[in-house]
Order: C-alpha cells, then sequence, then structure tokens
C-alpha cells in the first residue's frame, strides 16, 4: 500500500510545483521576443528622443526637447501628420458607412450573391501595395489612363490625378475605401447573420417598415462588430504606409506623406535618428489615446444598446 | 426575408453586380493589359486583348528575380508564421495553466506589446538589426516577424480557455507532462483557430511591403511585393510587362482566397471575438 502511495505523493508535490512554474516556462519565448523586439526598442526610443544622435557614430548629446520641436515645426513631418490623421478619419467613416451598407445587401437574397460577396471580399486580398502600383496606372495623367478615359466619356477634360494636393489625397483615401469594404463587408455580415431571426419577425409583426428594422434591430446588434471594425481600421490608418507610398510617393510634396514615411526617411534615410525617435514617441502616445478613446466610446455605445 | 418579389431581387442582382463589375475594373484592366502590347494598350485600355498574346508573361518569366521572390516570399512568411504561432499558443497554454503574479504581470506585458506601434519601434530594431548583420538577410524579416506571436497570442487564448479542462486533466493524469500535453492534446483540440490564425497571419506576412522595403535590398532577397515595386520603376515604360508580373503575382493570392475564403472570414471574426 504504502509503496503505490508513495510515488503518487511525490507526484501530487511536483504537480503543483509544476503548475506554479510551468505558466513562467511556456511564456518565456514570448517574454524575450517582447523585451528584445519591443521593450529594449521602446526605451531606446524615448532615450534618443531628447538627443542629437545620428544613428552611427558614438557621439551624441542631450538636447532636450528640441526634436520634439522640430518634429511640431517641420513642414514635411505636420504634412505627414495631417495626412495620416485626414486618412484615418475619412477612410474609418467611409469604410464604415459603406461596409454596412454593403452588407446589409448582401445579406439579402438575390442572384449571384456568393460571386459578388467573393468579389468584394476578395479585394481585401492581395497586397495594398500592388494595388497602390496598379492604381498608379489607372490614375495615369495621360489621356490613355482608366480615369482619364471615363472622364473623356463624359466629355471632360483630363485630369493630373496625382499631381494636386487634394486630388492626390481623396485619390489615396478612395483606393483605400475600395479595397478595404468588402473585408469589412464579411465581418458585418458574418455578425448579421448571428441576429435572432424572431427579433425581425416580431418587428414585422408590429408593423414596422425596413428602415425602422435596419435602425431599432440591426445597428444594435452590430455595435461589437462596429466596435471592431472601426478599431482595425482606425489602427492600420494610423499605421498606414503601403498604399499612399506605392501610389504616391508621400507627393505630390508632402501631401500624401505618412508618419510612417516620415520615420523611416528621417531615421533610416537621413540619419536624423533623434527627430524620428521623437516622432515615434508622439505617434504611440498619441495612437495609444486614440485607441483607449476609441475603445471607451465604444464601451459607451455597447452599453446603451444591450 | 424571404418575402421579397422576384422583380425585387432581379433589380437587385442588377445592380449589385453591376457594382462589383465596376469594383473589379482594376482587376480586369490588370489581366487584359498583362495580353496586350505596348501600343495596343495605350490604344485600347480597357478593351478585349485583339489576341492572345503571351510575350509579357514569356518576358516576366525570363526574369532572372521572379522566382527568386517567390521562393524569399515563401521562406519568410512559412518560417515567420510557424514561430509567431508557436510562441503565441505556447504562451496562450501557459497562461491558462495556472494563475498566479506572473501570469497577472504578463497580461500586463501583453497588453503593452499589443498597444506599441511596430512603426515606433522600427529605428532601434533596425539598428539592432544591423549590428547584429541581419539588415538585408531573410533572417532579419523573420525575427521581426516573431513579433506577430503577440497578435497569435490574442487570437489563441479566447479559444484555448474554452477548452474542456477535463482532456488537460485525464492527459495529466495518463502521466503526460506539461510540454506532452501542449503537444498532443491542446495543439489538436485548437486546431481550427489555429487554421484561422496560419492563415491570417499567412497573409500578412505574404502581403507585407513596410519590413521587406526597409530592410531588404539586394534583388535577390526581394520578396514578391518588393519584387513587383521594382518592376514597376525598372518597367515603366512598359506597362504590360509590368501587369503580366502583377497577374503572375497576385495568382497564388486567388489561388488560396478560392480555397481558404472560410477561413479568412472566419479569421475576421476570430480577431473579432478578441477585440
Amino acid at each position: 500500500m504504502s509503496h503505490t502511495s508513495q510515488p503518487r505523493e511525490h507526484r501530487h508535490m511536483s504537480q503543483t510545483a509544476f503548475n506554479r512554474y510551468m505558466p513562467v516556462a511556456f511564456t518565456a519565448p514570448l517574454l524575450i521576443v517582447f523585451v528584445i523586439l519591443t521593450l529594449i526598442p521602446l526605451t531606446n526610443t524615448i532615450w534618443y528622443s531628447f538627443t542629437d544622435y545620428n544613428g552611427y557614430t558614438s557621439e551624441f548629446s542631450f538636447v532636450g526637447l528640441s526634436n520634439y520641436v522640430s518634429v511640431l515645426t517641420d513642414p514635411s513631418l505636420l504634412g505627414g501628420l495631417g495626412f495620416t490623421i485626414m486618412f484615418t478619419v475619412a477612410s474609418t467613416a467611409l469604410v464604415t458607412v459603406f461596409a454596412i451598407w454593403l452588407a446589409v445587401v448582401l445579406n439579402k437574397q438575390f442572384l449571384g450573391r456568393n460571386f459578388a460577396r467573393s468579389l468584394f471580399f476578395f479585394l481585401g486580398v492581395p497586397a495594398q501595395a500592388i494595388l497602390g502600383l496598379v492604381w498608379q496606372y489607372i490614375f495615369s495623367p495621360l489621356k490613355t489612363g482608366i480615369a482619364n478615359s471615363v472622364l473623356t466619356i463624359f466629355g471632360l477634360k483630363p485630369l493630373a490625378w496625382l499631381a494636386d494636393d487634394n486630388l492626390a489625397r481623396w485619390c489615396v483615401i478612395i483606393v483605400a475605401v475600395w479595397a478595404q469594404v468588402g473585408w469589412h463587408a464579411t465581418l458585418y455580415l458574418a455578425y448579421m447573420q448571428a441576429i435572432p431571426a424572431d427579433l425581425y419577425e416580431q418587428a414585422l409583426v408590429d408593423g414596422a417598415n425596413s428602415r425602422q428594422r435596419f435602425i431599432h434591430i440591426t445597428l444594435p446588434q452590430l455595435t461589437p462588430a462596429m466596435t471592431v471594425s472601426i478599431f482595425l481600421l482606425m489602427n492600420g490608418g494610423l499605421k498606414v504606409y503601403d498604399l499612399p507610398y506605392t501610389l504616391t510617393q508621400g507627393g505630390p510634396g508632402y501631401a500624401t506623406n505618412t508618419i510612417t514615411q516620415s520615420i523611416i526617411l528621417r531615421g533610416i534615410g537621413q540619419s536624423e535618428y533623434g527627430v524620428g525617435s521623437a516622432l515615434s514617441v508622439l505617434f504611440t502616445v498619441a495612437t495609444l489615446i486614440i485607441l483607449v478613446l476609441q475603445m471607451n466610446i465604444s464601451q459607451q455605445v455597447d452599453r446603451r444598446f444591450s | 426575408m424571404n418575402r421579397d418579389s422576384l422583380a425585387r431581387k432581379a433589380v437587385r442582382s442588377i445592380l449589385v453586380l453591376a457594382l462589383a463589375c465596376v469594383c473589379a475594373v482594376p482587376l480586369y484592366y490588370v489581366l487584359v493589359s498583362a495580353f496586350k502590347d505596348k501600343v495596343e494598350m495605350m490604344r485600347n485600355p480597357l478593351g478585349l486583348p485583339s489576341h492572345l498574346n503571351l510575350d509579357n508573361f514569356i518576358q516576366a518569366f525570363q526574369s532572372d528575380t521572379l522566382g527568386t521572390a517567390f521562393l524569399n516570399t515563401i521562406i519568410v512568411t512559412v518560417f515567420g508564421v510557424i514561430i509567431q504561432v508557436l510562441i503565441g499558443s505556447l504562451a496562450a497554454y501557459g497562461m491558462t495553466l495556472h494563475k498566479n503574479v506572473f501570469t497577472v504581470v504578463m497580461g500586463l506585458v501583453l497588453v503593452v506589446a499589443f498597444a506599441v506601434p511596430a512603426q515606433a519601434v522600427m529605428l532601434p530594431q533596425y539598428r539592432m538589426e544591423a549590428s547584429l548583420g541581419l539588415v538585408d538577410t531573410l533572417l532579419g524579416v523573420i525575427v521581426l516577424y516573431a513579433g506577430g506571436c503577440v497578435f497569435c497570442y490574442f487570437l489563441i487564448i479566447g479559444y484555448m480557455t474554452k477548452l474542456p479542462r477535463e482532456l488537460l486533466e485525464a492527459a495529466r493524469i495518463d502521466g503526460a507532462g506539461a510540454f506532452r500535453t501542449y503537444w498532443s492534446v491542446v495543439l489538436p483540440l485548437t486546431r481550427p483557430i489555429l487554421a484561422t490564425v496560419v492563415i491570417f497571419q499567412a497573409l500578412g506576412s505574404w502581403n507585407d511591403f513596410l519590413t521587406p522595403s526597409v530592410y531588404l535590398s539586394t534583388p535577390d532577397k526581394r520578396t514578391l511585393v518588393l519584387e513587383i515595386y521594382a518592376a514597376a520603376s525598372t518597367y515603366s515604360t512598359n506597362w504590360p510587362l509590368f501587369m503580366a508580373t502583377t497577374v503572375i503575382a497576385l495568382t497564388p493570392a486567388v489561388i488560396f482566397f478560392v480555397c481558404c475564403q472560410k477561413y479568412i472570414a472566419a479569421g475576421l471574426v476570430a480577431g473579432a471575438v478578441k477585440g
């Protein structure tokens, strides 16, 4: 008897110890990745943002907040900041409105529904960098470019799409909306299909028309999906780089410059490591503030509707 | 919802499919242009090609770097995703094993790791990789992709906490160690979410432009997206050749989409549940 219970006892002991240390062992790889790829670089960025370090020589001195002042006064950096914010707000708003509308339509019955669903969804699959390059040809300033061919059909003069500041900004935003709408519509569609059908049955019995059903049933039921979709859009918008870079190279001038592009250019291209770092720090802070605000607002909206 | 009349459905079909066609014009444009020569593409940008002209494809395939670019992309995607998913799922498993001070701290670490934008730490990462000789190597890119494990963790943890505890208990009673339990019980049980995460992250790495464009400069190190980007400037006067290269590069994406559409959608929703 005692012979068999002995190892079991021993095992029980080791099991507790095992449980206690196992989380440490299993999360260790992730912790290492975090320390190497996030923690050390982040402290580095904060540290160097107060110096005139150029990225390679070992000599540098502390310059206080002067890098931060440069960030907030340099027209190219402000241009990047401005366009990134404009892009984030505009693409989030437009994608949200169109994606919900598209999801509502794609949720109804019609011939070719699966084809339409797949096609809109597919636009989100190719790399945005590649789509940016393709659209560069479409927005060609030549008369033979697609966009200009369309204008010619309507008897309008060809435009130099990507040569005008505001036109170029909207071109980038429109392409981003085009590429992302189907992707987000798919997300909304998944949530829409989970809305209990009896809610609609009941509303029909009560005589609600389709607009009322949309406002009082569909939209409130979609608030969790909106939280996620808007989070993804804002997060992606603030970090945007590929599409403006491949479509317009940030031009004309600095019109479609992005924060990411500025960080790369300053910190790696022009050896203004301190300025690039200060921009990175401000970017992190801004991202965190916006995301926390967005989470709070979403939570409040969620609470109101549930 | 089945009450719509046939006429309404027909009108809806026509309108939605028309909109879909308008949205598909850029893809159609790439496809038809790939089969045209320069003159024809200028003269007739949106029409069907006059004949099945494969010259552009032949020329695109003759490029020395296109094949290498495919291979490079496969390498960074496969290794990057395996590492991410392995580290992420290991951590998720560890966090479900036991609750103590460590896991609470770790929970905070994970939120910070998730919230800090990759761009904000790009400069020190670049310097670190430069000092280790990892700039302009595929390994350097894979190392950076390992950072995606945090996102994988968040996708996997939700699914993992819902696994029946009895199964893990049973494995323990059968004498399986913690790692054994992870490998032969937990991983197979979480296969649905793993498939989703793999597909989602693979798509992200495959399409990534930022990391390769900053880190990879030698032509034979280029990933596919970089190759297309280079082709756009190399063939800036030869549009059809660029279009053919793009068609070749997008073909795997199309096949992937056709095969995995369900999983990609599932990934969207899984990511959503996490958020």
